[in-house]
């Protein structure tokens, strides 16, 4: 069965799309499966001219069998019906098989894009878009834009067997072939006006039903808060009001849905009317065999099937088209910062980190903290000795602007771990050191350095258990410490740590305190902190106010030298 | 701890409940269908008249008027009916469902808090959303197109059965053929339709991790690890895709064939039946052309079954919900006084692993007392048990003599409320998020709460005031405002007594130390239990209980802990930096 076309997916390389506009990038999609969708539309087209051409062997079975009294004709027109029944069955299940294969090519190639990018993109992307509408896209547009390579092999068969049946009865009524051949499009186009009254409608059900099911999640998001304090009539109440406007937004789709479907009925209806009227005319004139009759009967009313199988295929490639422009919307979104062109080659040693514009200067091998007064101010300094915004030309790696560096140089040399770092879902152990570079000994040290052995304890299959989507399984304060634990490990030449404990107790952070320096081996750190535990564990302090160092020294001398310092750091009162 | 799922037993019920309630309306769009069905039978009875004429030589210009007009005005009269009947269906899905969802969620706000607690909110949201989409489907289209195939094909059946019941027998070979081949299919199809959706969701969340996680991916540089594992996930959607289609190519060109083979077995039954003298020629063709008619509904009762089964599943989730029982008596003794007491208090999340060993306390009206103690000791059960959401496993937990477990909601919540550093805003305006705590409050009392808690200000200053829409969809404000608008949630709901698990840990200490101020205020004269991580907050209160390993290791004020140099003064000392201890 699957000797045809079969091939495994995803495809290793999705290619570069064509991201002009929604259509070239549906064309570009078609032109990576042009020979699956050929021979898709292949069987679809035998099986709707099959299913037309059972009624030519029905009509000859009453014919030249029934009315003639011929068993034998009988038998032998309805062994047609049966091998026709039959090839239309195995066309059917080849078509199907090829339209899920379509399907999921366009969809997955689709998905690999919208993941490689979003992957490889950085921050610009959900600065721009939020990261609910990504995954929305790859959970809804990517299928839509799979939709109409889906359809697109029945829409062939459709057109086939309306071409096929016209034929068919123009070789016995010129009449009744012309009404045929030009009827079913005029009819069908007839429908046309009644989509647009659906697809606002459906359009305003779904974003009330978007509102209701966001109110529904947050109900329950905030549900201990309101059993705790109270308010749940007032929420029942904010829920049924909206759940009934979701209810009134339905209700207006229910008349052009069924007015979609009444027509689809309606316009086949009209044609086998006057198809039969014309062919009973015939049949009294003796032009025409009763059988023949059933058989105009048989095409006419089996002309239904074509014409919704074409009305869905507008609809889905209406959609398909929805769906491409909202993936071109992220494939377009280019990252921030770029490599240069001629990048300058990495130090062997990297002496020193300095910021020009606010002063900060980070020698090798040492604890440095920066003090800010918000922590915006930290992160904004942070951005920039990381290059993780475009202008950089003034912070300086071994006095060479880090903006001429190869931009995988610098992130493979100076890991920045941001204020609030994610973990990701996958097996613990290659979740703390990603890119597998040292040893479940040396994993299990920077683990208790970190004070997080009590979470491994907790854990039943210790390193090798899976860590759960955003690792959700863990607390705050265990996350934090988890990805604290991540960022030693990639025993990064520069590590700028933002606020590595601001969400685990004063107890461990004593503890964490204790053992950087020793878990960081004389590599150098950075950490932007207020906390006095690690402050006066760090060989220089820099105070940075509205953007430039205003004092430097240890914590010790800091707390006697400087008041502002005491404001921040030991919280009194000025 | 998942929540309970509903037996087939408590579903069906519902079901019954259900549709009994929607009785009226059900039976006229029932009664619809059944006179569209009856409709788009008589066309093909009028072809086998016409057939007959013509075989017998009889036909005439005004029997083809009277047969062909009377199919014409069937097949509209068809159209029409079904235009009505669709347009109740839809409407009648949407009343359904939205009762059903109504329902749902006033189950859901009912949960018992320790269920809430228990349970967490991953279940519960992925019943919200995923089990009440899925059930969407099924109550909207699956099963009124369900029942309406029924009422078809049996309708159908009868026709054929009016015309010829001799003739009809031949159509019956389909059925066996269908029965097997669809239970075959729906028993191993449903498990792989499970595994595709559950492959779904995993794509979505890599997707999710990656684009939230952004910063972290680039700056561990590890865009090539998460791209590669979405396209995993992508394999293994593809593989279960692979396999549902292993299935459907078995299963429907079965179905596909019986129908075929219906249709030839009635043409050839029928057909050598006119030959030998037992039947008309236009009987055979009636019943030849309800053969095929009748192949339509039966497919759609076979292809919604795998829907149905899905909404059932969804539907026990739902319903499951509202089958825990509240633990909470109605009505219960006012305690006397405000005084709380926990006496020899032991608690267990599992059996034989107690956390808490034996804890006896007792806090009077209006003062402030701080529990410190390191992660796991248990300081956070303790407030658990003095916000009476749980009960202790032995020993008490009082306030005025009544058990705060076993107090009436509204009541406890006049005494007590915890405050956790869980804020969270709902979507609704900044009137409507604090309204929650006093439904009946005015705006000026709302107001005077977001001032006692300094909040006044800048809720003025945003776009539309009080009125401004907040939350996940509206105007975002800072986790520091959020953690506010809960204490003004508190000022007016007013209890006596407010047990603050960390409320103020996971803010930046120097915004902390604002909220605390303005806190303070809002606590005057209330009873404070304050769980804390930072030591500050020790500093301010009246006593201070170290609790360590489940017992309180040390109780007393702050200068007699610190006097004591036991364990509370080693922490005090390293915070302030005087001689680090810390071990």
């Amino acid at each position: 069965m699957l000797h045809l076309p079969y091939r495994e997916l995803p495809v290793g390389d999705p290619g570069t799309p064509d991201t002009g506009s929604p259509l070239r990038y549906l064309a570009w999609l078609a032109r990576h499966q042009k020979w699956l969708l050929s021979l898709n539309a292949l069987f679809g087209i035998g099986w709707m001219v099959s299913q037309a051409l059972v009624w030519a062997a029905v009509g000859a079975a009453i014919d030249h069998g029934i009315q003639r009294h011929s068993s034998a004709e009988l038998f032998k027109w309805v062994a047609v019906v049966i091998a026709l029944g039959l090839f239309q069955a195995g066309c059917g299940a080849l078509r199907h098989q090829l339209a899920v294969t379509n399907w999921m090519s366009a969809t997955y190639r689709t998905i690999q894009l919208i993941g490689r990018h979003v992957a490889t993109t950085g921050p610009a992307l959900t600065d721009e878009i939020p990261a609910g509408d990504v995954v929305n896209t790859v959970a809804a547009d990517a299928m839509r834009v799979g939709g109409t390579f889906d359809s697109f092999a029945r829409f062939s068969g459709a057109i086939v067997a309306w071409i096929v049946v016209s034929l068919i009865l123009l070789s016995t009524s010129v009449q009744l072939g012309l009404i045929v051949l030009l009827g079913v499009p005029i009819l069908g186009s007839l429908t046309v006006p009644l989509m647009k009254p659906l697809h606002t409608t459906q359009a305003a059900q779904r974003e009330a039903a978007g509102r209701l099911a966001a109110l529904g999640s947050d109900t329950v998001a905030g549900l201990r808060i309101l059993r705790g304090v109270g308010g749940e009539e007032v929420f029942l109440r904010n829920y049924r009001v909206q759940s009934q406007k979701v209810r009134v937004a339905g209700t207006r789709i229910a008349a052009p849905q069924a007015g979609l479907e009444s027509g689809q009925v309606l316009l086949p209806a009209i044609l086998t009317g006057v198809v039969t009227f014309l062919g009973a005319r015939d049949v009294m004139n003796g032009s025409l065999q009763p059988g023949q009759l059933v058989a105009f009967f048989g095409y006419a009313s089996f002309l239904t099937t074509p014409l919704r199988t074409a009305i869905d295929y507008l609809i889905m490639s209406t959609r398909a088209y929805v769906g491409a422009s909202k993936v071109l919307r992220i494939l377009k979104i280019q990252p921030i910062v770029t490599d240069p062109e001629h990048p300058v080659a990495w130090p062997n040693e990297l002496a020193r980190l300095e910021d020009g514009r606010s002063g900060v200067v980070i020698e090798r091998g040492q604890l440095v903290a920066l003090v800010t007064d918000t922590p915006d101010h930290a992160a904004v300094l942070v951005d920039r000795l990381g290059r993780f915004v475009a202008d950089t030309d003034d912070v300086l790696v071994n006095g060479v602007a880090i903006s001429s560096y190869a931009l995988a140089d610098v992130r493979s040399h100076v890991i920045v771990s941001e204020i609030e770092p994610r973990l990701f879902s996958g097996e613990l152990r290659y979740e703390l050191m990603p890119h597998g570079l040292v040893d479940d000994e040396r994993i299990l040290d920077v683990l208790r350095a970190t004070s997080s052995l009590d979470v491994l304890d907790a854990l039943e299959d210790g390193l090798s258990t899976t860590v759960e989507e955003r690792g959700r399984g863990f607390s705050g304060g265990q996350r934090q410490r988890l990805s604290l634990a991540r960022a030693i490990l990639t025993n990064a030449d520069v590590l700028i740590l933002v606020d590595p404990t601001s969400a685990v107790d004063t107890h461990t952070e004593g503890r964490i305190a204790a053992r950087l320096r020793d878990v960081r081996d004389g590599h150098t750190t950075l950490v932007a902190t207020s906390s006095p535990l690690l402050l006066e564990k760090m060989d220089v302090v820099f105070v940075v106010l509205d953007g430039h160092v205003t004092a430097h020294g240890t914590h010790d001398e800091l707390v006697e030298q400087s008041s502002t310092y005491r404001q921040i750091v030991l919280r009194e009162e000025s | 701890m998942q929540l309970p799922v509903a037996n087939s037993h408590v579903v069906l019920a519902y079901a019954r409940v259900l549709s009994r309630q929607h009785r009226r309306p059900l039976a006229r769009m029932l009664a619809l269908y059944a006179l569209a069905a009856v409709m788009a039978l008589i066309p093909a009875w009028a072809i086998g008249q016409i057939t007959d004429f013509a075989s017998n030589h009889q036909l005439s210009a005004s029997k083809i008027s009277l047969y062909v007009g009377t199919l014409f005005v069937s097949s509209l009269a068809y159209a029409v009916l079904t235009f009505f009947a669709r347009r109740r269906s839809y409407v009648l899905g949407e009343t359904v469902f939205a009762q059903l969802r109504e329902e749902f969620l006033a189950s859901v706000l009912a949960l018992p808090l320790i269920e809430v607690e228990r349970a967490g909110t991953g279940d519960l949201l992925s019943r919200t959303t995923n089990d009440m989409e899925s059930l969407s489907r099924t109550v909207r289209f699956a099963v009124p197109e369900w029942l309406v195939a029924i009422l078809q094909a049996v309708l159908t059946l009868i026709a054929m059965l009016l015309v010829s019941p001799l003739a009809t027998v031949a159509s019956l070979v389909s059925l066996p053929i269908l029965f097997f081949s669809t239970r075959h299919y729906l028993r191993y199809a449903t498990p792989g339709y499970r595994r595709e959706r559950i492959s779904y969701a995993t794509m979505s969340g890599s997707v999710a991790e990656t684009a939230e996680g952004a910063r972290t991916v680039d700056a561990h540089r590890l865009g090539e690890r998460q791209s590669t594992r979405i396209e995993e996930n992508v394999r293994e959607s593809f593989y279960s895709e692979m396999y549902t289609l292993l299935m459907r190519m078995v299963w429907f060109p079965t179905v596909e064939g019986a129908f075929a083979i219906a249709v030839a077995a009635t043409l050839a039954w029928s057909g050598w039946l006119v030959i030998n003298g037992h039947l008309s020629l236009g009987a055979a063709t009636t019943v030849t052309l309800y053969v095929v008619q009748i192949n339509d509904p039966l497919d759609r009762i076979v292809s919604w079954l795998d829907e149905l089964q899905i909404g059932q599943t969804a539907l026990a989730r739902l319903v499951g919900v509202s089958v825990v029982k509240d633990d909470r008596p109605r009505a219960g003794p006012e305690p006397t006084n405000d005084t709380i007491t926990m006496t020899d208090v032991r608690y267990a999340y599992r059996e034989g692993h107690d956390v808490l060993n034996g804890i006896t306390l007792t806090v009077q009206p209006g003062e402030r007392l701080a529990i410190v103690g390191p992660s796991g000791a248990g300081k956070s059960t303790i407030g658990r048990l003095l916000a009476g959401i749980d009960a202790p496993r032995s020993g008490s937990v009082r306030v005025g003599e009544v058990e705060l477990a076993q107090m009436p909601l509204t009541t406890l919540r006049q005494h007590v409320a915890l405050v956790t550093q869980e804020h969270h805003i709902f979507i609704g305006s900044v009137h409507d998020n604090l309204a929650l705590a006093h439904p009946e409050a005015s705006v000026r009392a709302i107001e005077a709460a977001l001032d006692a808690v300094d909040a006044l200000e800048w809720v003025n200053q945003l776009p539309q005031g009080l009125e401004t829409e907040l939350g996940t969809t509206g105007y975002q404000i800072t986790p520091a405002q959020a953690q506010q608008l809960a204490l003004a949630r508190l000022v007016l709901s007013n209890p006596h007594t407010l047990v603050l698990d960390e409320a103020t840990a996971l803010l930046d200490p120097r915004a902390a130390r604002h909220l605390e101020r303005s806190l303070s205020a809002v606590l005057h004269g209330r009873t404070v239990i304050a769980i804390a991580h930072r030591l500050h907050t020790a500093h301010d209160a009246d006593r201070v209980c170290v609790v360590i390993d489940g017992v309180v290791a040390e109780l007393g004020t702050h200068a007699e802990l610190v006097a004591l140099n036991g364990e509370y003064a080693a922490l005090w000392s390293s915070w302030r930096n005087e001689k680090p201890t810390v071990s």
